[in-house]
């Protein structure tokens, strides 16, 4: 249950953070589009990251959208079809981490519907057209220039710490690391706990860590139990977010 | 409402998306960082107040404890085979981390519990 409260939560967030800030953003002499380009920026990541199912908004006015008949081959997407050729957002399953521009698919869950392909066949414009719900923004997402921009800006960043022309950023990342690591000796030894615990982590989990964020009433343990009272609370498990108002832990050690 | 507003929500999908995007902004040049502090601000605020208004859902987590950290009134859990039951929902986690902050309530209470088991 709290997996569907979810997108209805954080739309309450969104909104509540925009409508806040915009007074904000007024005062800094920046423009009201500035807020519409950081909220569509804000839900497009958030509708990429999946972790709910994000309902369906009235679609966008535009009719006139080439279907391209299937998705890519090259993508392992099932089989949803992108907006237009030109704005290619394709959602991979994951293996394809490129989630650059998200699109109103979520709003399927991730089984192949069969009824949908066979409608952006026929030119039933507004029937799919509804598929898509956030207004889509800008980007001709053409993966060429994705691939392009991502070594371009690397070395733009490396070059600022180690200021030689280093093709590879890896190298100078790390003599960054390395320099930052001699000039503070006190943090030598957070930075080689941190190694060691995210070694362990990257080892045993490829996938994300789940994670629970809250706050605690009550920790307890007797002998090797541990209880506690949890608060307020957003886990990511699985990919997906839930959200818990009162949470028990029990836990053995 | 809690009083104090922390940040670790910035960590979590929500958070991170936000953040990602005024970085991004903040590359373009058309969002100073200041002001982009100010919105992580409001995000702390906005995403407390609303899980505490509108959230209902009880959840409950069993597991093995793997490490425990009491620090700055911040405890980290290593939770190893989790389960967590959340409404009518089952989740199962082979690696499940906890971070909890004192809630608003507890932190006037002042308890005290040992961090250390020898």
């Amino acid at each position: 249950m709290s997996n569907k409260i979810v997108p209805s939560i954080y739309r309450a967030v969104i909104d509540d953070v925009i409508d806040a800030i915009r007074p904000e953003f007024e005062e800094f002499g920046v423009s009201a589009d500035l807020v519409r380009k950081l909220q569509d920026k804000w839900e497009m990541k958030i509708l990429a990251s999946r972790v709910a199912d994000f309902p369906v908004e009235p679609p966008p006015p535009q009719p006139t959208y080439p279907y391209p008949a299937l998705p890519h081959a090259t993508h392992n997407v099932p089989a949803y079809v992108p907006p237009s050729a030109a704005q290619q957002r394709l959602k991979s399953g994951g293996i394809d981490a490129r989630y650059a521009l998200a699109t109103a698919q979520y709003a399927f869950p991730p089984l192949p519907g069969p009824t949908l392909p066979a409608q952006n066949k026929n030119t039933s414009a507004p029937v799919t057209a509804a598929v898509y719900t956030l207004p889509q923004t800008d980007g001709p997402s053409v993966s060429e220039d994705d691939d392009d921009l991502e070594p371009v800006s690397v070395p733009t960043r490396i070059g600022q710490l180690s200021g030689a022309p280093v093709g590879k950023g890896e190298l100078a990342a790390g003599e960054g690391l390395s320099k930052d690591a001699e000039q503070i000796g006190s943090d030598l030894d957070d930075d080689s706990d941190d190694s060691e615990n995210d070694a362990e982590e990257g080892e045993e989990a490829q996938s994300e860590i789940d994670m629970v964020f809250c706050t605690y009433d009550k920790v307890a343990r007797v002998k090797n139990k541990w209880k506690c009272v949890l608060k307020d609370g957003m886990i990511h498990a699985g990919g997906k977010d839930y959200l818990f108002q009162r949470c028990t832990g029990e836990f053995e050690w | 409402m809690a009083s104090v507003y922390y940040e670790f929500y910035r960590g979590s999908s929500v958070g991170m998306a936000l953040t990602d995007a005024l970085d991004e902004l903040i590359t373009e040049g058309t969002v100073t960082p200041q002001l982009a502090m100010k919105v992580l601000q409001q995000f702390d605020v906005s995403l407390a107040n609303t899980i505490v208004r509108d959230v209902k859902a009880k959840a409950k987590v069993k597991g093995q404890l793997r490490t425990y950290r009491l620090c700055d009134d911040v405890w980290t859990f290593m939770i190893k085979d989790a389960t967590v039951a959340v409404e009518n929902e089952v989740i199962k986690s082979p690696r499940l981390k906890i971070v909890a902050c004192k809630s608003g309530e507890l932190a006037t209470a002042g308890a005290h519990l040992p961090a250390e088991k020898h």
